[in-house]
């Protein structure tokens, strides 16, 4: 650049009269560059050096022009600014799709005519383009280009049209000063030298001090003109620097909205804008300064420019004048360290309470206290003992800590004897293929604190093994859960403060169908009910028909038995043998059926009823007195029942046919028991332990 | 001659709870015209062969009815059966007469092999729902041949009573709605009798299910059967269970017998209890 204006101005210097400085013709308001803000005063160029450094450097600032015009083009895009409607004279920055950035006060120019021909430091390609793009609103889009703008000196013609300014000395010579007095730093007539107060003072001829005055001039330009550079690479930075810091917001707002609880988010979106705001202010502020520092760059050019009008002595007197304020102007220190940067700390949530939340959660209750069982015989040698103890089922357990301590030696002195071992009721067994209801005698006139229950598989050949037991049982019977199709013995023991009893005699169960015996209690007064407790006879013979007072647990008007099933919900199935010739009833009822009706004649009852009159055989199934109508060809002599809780179904078959008769949906809130009854005399043979056939499997 | 007219032609296929219901079409031998039958193909079809249960309509239906009324694909596919379902009689044969009403001719084929001009040539119900048809779907589908049950309503139960009656051991199980026991007895049957098998009343009763019973040889038969309590036809005298109940009990027929309260003779009561007969079907094809 320098040797180009060092030749530039030799070739000018040729011709020593001819200032070359300018080459645009400064009267064309054309040519007016467009300033910020609101002013339409304009930049002209009016150096030679100058406009051929900046050609030079607009072509070197050319790529980088073009590089910023990419940005530019870029930021168009993103801020929606393609739309002429936005484009429109009036710059306020109404529809900026960020919020924030709406606040602060359109930073703009006004936008150049497009028709103006206007050549600027770039080629002309941008300058289309540039002019096209013209932003209306905020945004350093906007900035940059009025910016661009702002020191954008045009070409409006070509160079060959640049008219040289000529100071035509030959005219005023006579008139004008002609000499320049250094030391006053005015110009004077040669004359004046001689006299008063010119007299000691140095005196150079006018040309000289003109040129001097100029090349004062040019340097000055020329620091100008670097300054304008300055701030112009400023205002780029200070452009990226803006679209740094709204990317970096963007992704710090990502980084948040993928990580993070909505309120934490909003929170620290908050700050995050806040600090946006900050930064974004501080460069506003910046950029405002730097505009301001361009504003009177260009002012002086401008006046420098003016002064190139005026005659010699004029331009003298005021040349100097502009040379002093040049200097201060450019001593001032501009400060071009960018105020903030771009950069966003990564920030992290802290999210230690909600951790803390979550591990509270996940307690579980403390299990309650296992329960020991007694000692049982043959469990201790001299160093080792077997210690046993049982769980509540409803606790999460994950592990047991056994601890021991030695304790006395001496016994308790108690005296007190281990009970006597209970008796099971063996006949009062009731199971199914999932439980078995055990109930016994407590064989102890003394009151004992509790029983335990013990149950061993029966196919396990081990002998010693008990397989499970159930402790502290406070009355007489227990509920045990088992597994189907097995076989379990059974034994209790009691226990007191002198230990426990031995063994019970044991007592053994198949988990095969479902157990029950006919219920004495309930049995009507005609009826018998035989030892094994499965069959009832109802004789020929009757007894008085005196009046039965009436009962609730016993049948009184109904010849009827009731069994004892399992309270346990799920399929029961039972056979009953009968006779073809029998009027019979077999179902299931309620506990509380009323004992004083017939089977079947209130809705606590389900059952089958056959009659046999005429040589028919007339089958109903009972329930709250009616029956649907059916007939069967065949009269079952065994009778399947199968009572379903689960699916609340109960079913009847002909056992030796697999045919099936008929199906109930009744509603078993509460537990059944298997009913029977005899209208005529005839027995009735139960049948237990039966598992389902398959026919009935289907039902 | 037999085994060339063997081609079907499928007419439809339809996804239904997990299976495919199908329509087909063929040329009978039995009854010189194209027949469409439908059939169910269980899940199970894909893999193994199923037992086939076969389902003979009413009056005036098609092959159509039963699978679209009937509502019966979800225990089918359950219990893995595949049901078979033909028309009621042969179709667009121009036989005079055939379509004048609706309780004889066409949608009317009584099941009977007809001794009659001009129905002889075409009208071979009996023997096209006993051998051809069977020999078609055993040949055409992966249908267990051993396993057949058979189930119908109204007229189609008649011959579903007479096929199983005539056949004893054919069926593992029988099931009936509302079916017309004794023709012999009944307006319709004597009507469609003499016009399909003349004025011999003796040649009617190898078509009369009642007194087929009397002559049974019995092997065990399990039949269901479920007659609406408020069917017209059972008012007017059509269907005439009673006896036949009788001659079961004689017979040591094994029979449950239901009467539906409030249900009458249509698709609605035989969707309500088609499950029940299924179940009872399954139970014997599937032992």
């Amino acid at each position: 650049v320098e040797e180009e204006s060092g030749q530039e101005l030799g070739l000018d210097r040729s011709t020593p009269k001819d200032f070359h400085f300018y080459h645009m013709d400064l009267h064309d308001s054309e040519d007016r560059l467009q300033l910020f803000p609101e002013e339409n005063t304009r930049m002209r160029k009016e150096v030679v050096q100058a406009e051929m450094a900046n050609e030079s450097r607009g072509a070197g600032d050319g790529k980088a022009q073009r590089d910023l015009q990419e940005e530019v083009d870029e930021l168009v895009h993103l801020y929606g600014l393609e739309d002429d409607h936005e484009l429109r004279d009036e710059f306020v920055d109404e529809n900026m799709p960020r919020t924030g950035v709406s606040e602060y006060p359109p930073y703009v120019m006004k936008r150049r005519d497009p028709a103006r021909e206007q050549r600027d430091w770039r080629p002309s390609g941008e300058t289309a383009e540039a002019e096209d793009l013209g932003f209306g609103g905020w945004g350093s889009a906007g900035q940059c280009q009025d910016l661009r703008e702002a020191y954008t000196y045009t070409h409006g013609r070509a160079s060959e049209e640049y008219e040289c300014y000529v100071i035509p000395e030959e005219e005023d010579e006579e008139e004008a000063a002609d000499v320049f007095c250094v030391t006053c730093k005015t110009p004077i007539r040669a004359f004046q030298k001689v006299f008063d107060e010119h007299k000691e003072h140095e005196v150079i001829p006018l040309n000289e001090a003109l040129e001097s005055a100029k090349d004062e001039i040019h340097k000055n330009m020329y620091k100008l003109e670097k300054q304008i550079i300055q701030m112009e690479n400023f205002a780029n930075h200070l452009e990226e620097v803006f679209i740094t810091v709204e990317e970096n917001f963007g992704k710090q707002e990502q980084n948040f909205e993928s990580h993070t609880l909505a309120q934490k988010y909003e929170e620290k979106i908050q700050a995050l804008g806040e600090k946006k705001k900050e930064k974004l202010e501080a460069l506003y502020g910046q950029l405002v300064s730097c505009g301001e520092n361009l504003d009177t760059c260009k002012e002086l050019m401008e006046t420098i420019e003016e002064m190139c009008h005026e005659e010699k002595v004029d331009f003298i007197k005021d040349a100097v004048a502009m040379a002093d304020r040049l200097g201060k102007f450019l001593k001032a220190k501009t400060d071009v360290e960018i105020s903030a940067q771009p950069e966003f700390e990564d920030q992290t949530l802290d999210f230690s309470d909600v951790e803390q939340l979550m591990g509270s959660i996940n307690t579980i209750p403390a299990p309650s206290a296992p329960v020991i069982n007694p000692q049982a015989p043959n469990s201790a040698t001299g160093s080792s003992v077997r210690v046993c103890w049982s769980l509540y089922s409803d606790d999460t357990v994950e592990s047991y800590q056994l601890s021991y301590r030695p304790v006395q030696d001496s016994s308790p002195g108690k005296d007190q004897a281990a009970p006597s071992p209970p008796i099971i009721k063996t006949k009062e067994i009731r199971s199914c293929e999932e439980a078995v209801l055990i109930c016994w005698e407590s064989g102890n006139l003394n009151p004992v604190d509790s029983y335990t229950v013990e149950l061993t598989q029966a196919e396990s050949p081990e002998a010693s093994g008990v397989t499970e037991s159930v402790v502290g049982i406070p009355t007489c019977e227990s509920l045990v859960q088992l597994q189907p199709g097995r076989s379990y013995i059974i034994c209790v023991r009691a226990l007191n403060m002198g230990g426990p009893s031995v063994r019970s005699e044991p007592a053994t169960v198949h988990t095969i169908g479902s157990y029950f015996r006919l219920n004495k209690d309930t049995c009507h007064p005609w009826l018998i009910i035989s030892e094994d407790g499965l069959t009832v006879v109802r004789s020929e013979r009757r007894i008085p028909a005196r009046e039965l007072s009436s009962s609730d647990t016993r049948f009184t008007r109904c010849v009827a038995v009731m069994g004892n099933l399992i309270p346990v919900r799920g399929h029961h199935y039972w056979e009953v043998e009968v006779d073809e010739h029998l009027d019979y009833t077999v179902g299931v009822a309620f506990e509380d059926v009323t004992k004083q009706e017939d089977l079947g004649a209130n809705c606590l009852s389900w059952c089958m009823r056959h009659t046999f009159a005429s040589s028919r055989h007339r089958y109903e199934f009972l329930h709250n007195r009616t029956t649907p109508d059916i007939r069967i060809t065949v009269p079952p002599k065994k009778i399947g029942i199968l009572l379903d809780y689960e699916n609340s179904k109960l079913s009847f078959f002909n056992v030796d046919l697999s045919q099936h008769l008929y199906t109930f949906s009744c509603q078993l809130h509460e537990f059944v028991h298997p009913c029977f009854s005899l209208e005529t005399p005839g027995c009735l043979k139960v049948h237990n332990g039966i598992s389902m056939p398959k026919h009935v499997t289907f039902y | 001659y037999f085994w060339r007219r063997m081609a079907l032609t499928q007419i439809s296929s339809n996804k239904c709870f997990g299976g495919l219901q199908k329509v087909f079409e063929h040329d009978s031998v039995e009854l010189n015209c194209k027949m469409k039958f439908a059939i169910y193909l269980p899940p199970k079809a894909e893999t193994e062969k199923c037992p086939a249960l076969y389902w003979l309509s009413g009056l005036t239906c098609t092959e159509q009815n039963f699978i679209s009324k009937s509502g019966y694909h979800q225990a089918a596919s359950e219990h893995g059966l595949a049901v078979v379902a033909p028309d009621t009689s042969p179709r667009g044969c121009n036989i005079k007469g055939e379509d004048e009403s609706w309780d004889f001719g066409t949608g009317a084929g009584f099941y009977v092999d007809t001794t009659e001009d001009p129905w002889k040539t075409n009208y071979r119900m009996y023997s096209y729902v006993m051998e051809e048809l069977p020999q078609l779907i055993n040949a055409s589908f992966l249908v267990d041949p051993q396993r057949m049950s058979i189930c119908g309503h109204s007229m189609g139960d008649h011959g579903v009573l007479i096929c199983a009656l005539k056949n004893p051991g054919n069926y593992k199980s029988v099931s009936a709605f509302a079916p017309i026991c004794s023709p012999v007895l009944c307006p319709w049957g004597k009507r469609v009798f003499s016009g399909y098998l003349g004025t011999d009343q003796s040649k009617w009763k190898a078509y009369d299910a009642t007194r087929l019973l009397k002559s049974y040889p019995g092997s065990q038969l399990d039949i269901l059967i479920d007659q609406g309590k408020d069917d017209q036809f059972l008012l007017d005298g059509q269907l005439l269970p009673d006896n036949f109940i009788a001659a079961c009990t004689e017979k040591k027929i094994l029979i449950v017998f239901r009467l539906q309260e409030g249900y009458e003779h249509s698709y609605y009561f035989i969707a309500t209890f088609i499950t029940d007969h299924i179940r009872h079907h399954a139970k014997y094809l599937n032992a």
